[in-house]
C-alpha cells in the first residue's frame, strides 16, 4: 500500500507550495486515475508519490509518504525503486541509451539491482510476456514507434517488480494505435496485483481501466471516488477536465429523456 | 580482420599525421644543427642530420597514429566498455562512456529537427554569411536548452531503474575470447618487451 | 480576440488552390516511400484536417508546402506557383508551419522575443511587429506572460507559445502539426477557437491531428492517409459515416463516439455531438408529427 498523508510540497528554489494537504491511498492491485487541468499539480503529485520528490530532485515535503508501511523519508532512490517506479510521457527520455536490443533495455533495471544473471533473465522474460513484447526483443530500442517505445519503457519498469507503478501521461505523445497498445498493456498489468496510479487527459482511456478517479486542481484534491461517480460529476467540466465521451453523451441523451444504455449499446456494437 | 582495415588504417594514420608532419619536416630539416648540407634556401640550410631527425620523428608519429587508428577501427566500443566493467570498471563510468557514444546520432537528429523548425519560421540558412551568423543562436540555443531540460527527466528515469545503486552488478554479457586471441595478445606483449629491450641495449641496426 | 491579418505575398488567382500537389512522391534516403503519389488541392480559406496513423505520410506531405522537403517526383504548388527553386525562407511568407515539439524551436529568454522571431525574419518591425506579436499572444492566452522565460511555462503552454510564434507571422496558410497533444480541455478549446478565427480571417488552416473529436468539430474537410496515399477525402460527415469505418480502421482510427451512437440509432452520419443532438431532436419532432 502506498500512502500519502497530509502532504504539501515545494520545489527547490521556489517559495510557494504546489501541493497542499494531499491524502492519497493506493491499495495493492488498485488502479487509480489522476485527472486535472494542466499545471494543477498532477506531475508533481506523481513525483511525490514515487518518492523522487524530494529524494532526487530536492525541495521540501511536509507530511509523509509511506510505502508498504515503511516511511520513504531518507530512503535512497534505488531503495525507493524497489517498491515504486514512475514512468513519464516522453518515450525518448525513458530509454537508457546504452542498450543494443529491447531485451537488454528491459534487463538493465534488474541488472542494476545487482541480481544474479538467472534472476535478471527471469524478470525480463516475465515483463516481456506480460506486455506481449516477444516480437520486439531483438529490435533496436532507438528505432521503435512511439507506442512501442513507451511499452518498452513500461516493461523496463515492470522488470523491477515493483509493488506500485506510477505513470505520468503515458499516452500523451502517442497516436491512437499507440494509445490502444498501451491501454491494453495496462489492462494486462492490472490483473497482476500491481497497483497503478495513472495521470491522464484521456478520460476515455481511464474510464475502462480505473476503479477510482482523483481530480486535482490548484494542488488540492477536489474529487476522489469511484470512476463512474467522478466521471458523472458535473463539477468535472468546470475543473477543465473533459469527461469521457461516454459520460458526456449519456448525459446529453439523458437530458432528452433517452436511456444512457444506448451509449453502451453503441459502444458494444462498434466492438463487435 | 586486420587485412580488412589495413587500407583504411593507412589512410587514416596518414591523414592524422599530415598536419604535424608538414611542420616537423619544415622545422627539423632546416633548423637542425648539422654539418652535411644538402641544399640551401635563403638563409636556411637543409642538412642530412635534419632529414634524419625528421625521418625518425615522422616514423614515431606514424606509429602512434597507426596504433590509435587500429584501436578505433577494430574495437567495438560497446564490447570494449562492457568488458572493462567486467574486469572491474565502475558501472557508472561504463554508463557514461556508452551513453556518450550513443548520444551523437541522437544529437544530430535533434539538430536537424531544430534547423527545420527555425527555417519554417523564416530563418535564412542559405543567404549571406551575416545572415547565417545571426542564425547561430536560434539553431544552437534549442539544442542546448532542450538537451538540458531533458536531462532532469532522463536522470530521474535512470534513478528509477537503479542506475544510482552503488556496487557491482552481474552483467548479462560475456565477451567471447578465443585461444587465438589470447595467443596473439601474449605474442604482442612479448614483442613489446623485446622492442623495449632492443632499444635499451641498442641492438637495432642503424639506417645508412 | 483576433489573429493578425495576413501578410501580402502573391495570392493565387481566384478559384485556384492555395496549396496543391500533383502525383507527389517522396522517398527518403534510406528508401522509405513516405508519400506515394498524392494529388491534393486545398482552396484558400479551407479548414483541412489530415489524419492517419504515424508513418502514413502526413508530416512528410505537409513539409513539402514550405519547401523543407522537395519532391522525389511530382509537383508541389504553393500560391499557384511551383515550389521548386523557391527557398524555404521565401515560402515561409506564405506557409507557416508549427512543429509538434515546442522545445525544438524555443531559444529566446522571453516569450515576447520568441514570438517576434518569425515575423522579424519576414521583415516586420516597429509598430507592425508589436501588433503582430500582441495579437498572437492574446489569441494563445499568453498576453500575461510576455516577459516570462519560456521554460518557466509548462509544456502545454510552451506548445501554445510555438503556435503563437507561427500565428504572428501572419501567413495566409497555417499548418499545425498535432496542435492538441498534451493540452487539457481548456487548451483544446483555445486551439479550436484559434482555428475558427483564422478561417474567419480568410486564412487557410491545415492540421495534422489524431484527436478525432477535435477534427470533427473544428474542420470542414478530413483527409485520411495510409501508407503514403490518400484513402479518404471528404467532409467530417462523409469521413465518419458508417460506410467509411472500415477505411478508418485500416489506419487504426475510429470515428468519434457521437458518430457511432448516431449510426447505432439509425440517424445517419452524426460526426459531432451537435449533429447527434440535432438528429435526435429532428427524429423526435418527426415521430411527434407522425403521431398527430
Amino acid at each position: 500500500m502506498l500512502q500519502l498523508s497530509g502532504v504539501s510540497y515545494r520545489y527547490a528554489g521556489y517559495s510557494n507550495e504546489v501541493l497542499h494537504d494531499i491524502d492519497l491511498r493506493l491499495d495493492d492491485g488498485e488502479i487509480i486515475g489522476l485527472v486535472g487541468p494542466n499545471e494543477a499539480g498532477k506531475s508533481t503529485l506523481c513525483l511525490v508519490a514515487s518518492g523522487l520528490a524530494p529524494a532526487s530532485i530536492g525541495g521540501s515535503l511536509r507530511g509523509s509518504l509511506t510505502l508498504d508501511g515503511v516511511p520513504a523519508a531518507g530512503l535512497a532512490t534505488h531503495k525507493l525503486a524497489e517498491r515504486v517506479v514512475i514512468g513519464f510521457q516522453n518515450p525518448n527520455t525513458q530509454r537508457s541509451g546504452i542498450a543494443a536490443t529491447v531485451f537488454e533495455e528491459i534487463a538493465l533495471g534488474p541488472m542494476n539491482l545487482g541480481l544474479p544473471v538467472a534472476e535478471t533473465v527471469e524478470r525480463t522474460r516475465a515483463a516481456i510476456a506480460r506486455l506481449r513484447l516477444d516480437d520486439l526483443i531483438r529490435r533496436d530500442p532507438q528505432r521503435l514507434s512511439g507506442g512501442q517505445a513507451q511499452l518498452v519503457g513500461i516493461a523496463s519498469l515492470l522488470a523491477m517488480q515493483p509493488r506500485h507503478v506510477i505513470l505520468d501521461e503515458p499516452t500523451a505523445q502517442l497516436d491512437p494505435a499507440g494509445t490502444r497498445l498501451v491501454g491494453e498493456a495496462l489492462r494486462a498489468l492490472a490483473t497482476t496485483g500491481t497497483s497503478l496510479l495513472i495521470a491522464e487527459h484521456k478520460t476515455d482511456l481511464l474510464d475502462g481501466l480505473c476503479s477510482r478517479i482523483i481530480a486535482i486542481d490548484g494542488g488540492r484534491i477536489v474529487l476522489d471516488g469511484p470512476t463512474a461517480t467522478v466521471f458523472d460529476d458535473p463539477r468535472l467540466a468546470a475543473l477543465g477536465v473533459e469527461p469521457p465521451a461516454r459520460a458526456r453523451l449519456a448525459r446529453a441523451l439523458g437530458d432528452r429523456g433517452l436511456e444512457g444504455s444506448i451509449v453502451e449499446d453503441a459502444l458494444a456494437g462498434a466492438a463487435s | 580482420m586486420i587485412a580488412g582495415v589495413a587500407g583504411r588504417l593507412v589512410r587514416i594514420s596518414a591523414l592524422l599525421t599530415l598536419p604535424i608532419a608538414i611542420s616537423v619536416i619544415l622545422v627539423s630539416v632546416f633548423t637542425r644543427a648539422g654539418t652535411h648540407v644538402l641544399f640551401t634556401i635563403g638563409p636556411f640550410d637543409a642538412t642530412t642530420e635534419g632529414v634524419d631527425f625528421a625521418g625518425q620523428t615522422l616514423v614515431r608519429l606514424f606509429a602512434i597514429s597507426t596504433s590509435i587508428g587500429l584501436f578505433g577501427l577494430t574495437t567495438e566500443p560497446r564490447s570494449f566498455v562492457l568488458d572493462l566493467e567486467r574486469r572491474g570498471l565502475s558501472p557508472r563510468f561504463a554508463f557514461v562512456a556508452l551513453a556518450t557514444l550513443e548520444a551523437v546520432p541522437a544529437m544530430v537528429e535533434r539538430a536537424n529537427i531544430i534547423a527545420s523548425a527555425q527555417r519554417a519560421r523564416g530563418l535564412d540558412t542559405e543567404g549571406s554569411v551575416r545572415a547565417r551568423l545571426r542564425g547561430l543562436l536560434p539553431l544552437a540555443g534549442p539544442v542546448v536548452l532542450s538537451s538540458l531540460t531533458e536531462v532532469e527527466e532522463r536522470s530521474l528515469a535512470l534513478e528509477v531503474r537503479a542506475f544510482g545503486k552503488p556496487g557491482r552488478r552481474e552483467l548479462l554479457w560475456r565477451m567471447p575470447d578465443s585461444t587465438a586471441q589470447l595467443a596473439v595478445r601474449a605474442i604482442l606483449v612479448l614483442a613489446l618487451i623485446a622492442a623495449i629491450g632492443g632499444r635499451i641495449t641498442n641492438t637495432f641496426p642503424r639506417l645508412p | 480576440m483576433s489573429v493578425a491579418t495576413p501578410a501580402t505575398p502573391s495570392a493565387p488567382a481566384a478559384g485556384q488552390p492555395v496549396l496543391a500537389t500533383e502525383r507527389l512522391v517522396h522517398v527518403y534516403p534510406g528508401g522509405t516511400r513516405a508519400v506515394d503519389g498524392v494529388a491534393l488541392a486545398i482552396a484558400a480559406g479551407e479548414r483541412v484536417a489530415i489524419v492517419g496513423q504515424n508513418g502514413s505520410g502526413k508530416t512528410t506531405l505537409v513539409r513539402h508546402f514550405n519547401g523543407l522537403l522537395r519532391p522525389t517526383d511530382g509537383r508541389v504548388l504553393v500560391g499557384g506557383e511551383d515550389a521548386v527553386g523557391r527557398r524555404v525562407a521565401d515560402l515561409a511568407r506564405t506557409v507557416g508551419l508549427a512543429f509538434q515539439d515546442p522545445d525544438r524551436q524555443i531559444f529566446a529568454g522571453k516569450v515576447r522575443a520568441e514570438v517576434a522571431f518569425g515575423p522579424r525574419n519576414l521583415g516586420l518591425s516597429g509598430n507592425e511587429l508589436d501588433e503582430a506579436v500582441g495579437a498572437a499572444l492574446a489569441a494563445t492566452g499568453l498576453d500575461g506572460e510576455a516577459d516570462t522565460n519560456p521554460y518557466d511555462l509548462g509544456y502545454s503552454r510552451r506548445k501554445l507559445l510555438a503556435l503563437a510564434s507561427i500565428l504572428a507571422m501572419g501567413t495566409p496558410v497555417v499548418i499545425l502539426d498535432e496542435p492538441t497533444t498534451g493540452q487539457d480541455a481548456r487548451g483544446v478549446a483555445r486551439v479550436q477557437r484559434i482555428v475558427a478565427d483564422l478561417a474567419a480571417a480568410g486564412r487557410t488552416v491545415v492540421a495534422i491531428s489524431h484527436d478525432m473529436r477535435f477534427v470533427a468539430e473544428a474542420f470542414e474537410r478530413v483527409v485520411v492517409m495510409r501508407d503514403g496515399r490518400i484513402v479518404l477525402d471528404g467532409s467530417p460527415t462523409e469521413a465518419f459515416a458508417e460506410a467509411a469505418w472500415p477505411t478508418l480502421a485500416s489506419t487504426f482510427l475510429e470515428a468519434p463516439l457521437a458518430a457511432r451512437i448516431g449510426a447505432h440509432l439509425g440517424l445517419g452520419s452524426t460526426p459531432t455531438d451537435e449533429a447527434l443532438l440535432a438528429g435526435l431532436d429532428s427524429a423526435a419532432a418527426a415521430s411527434a408529427a407522425a403521431d398527430t
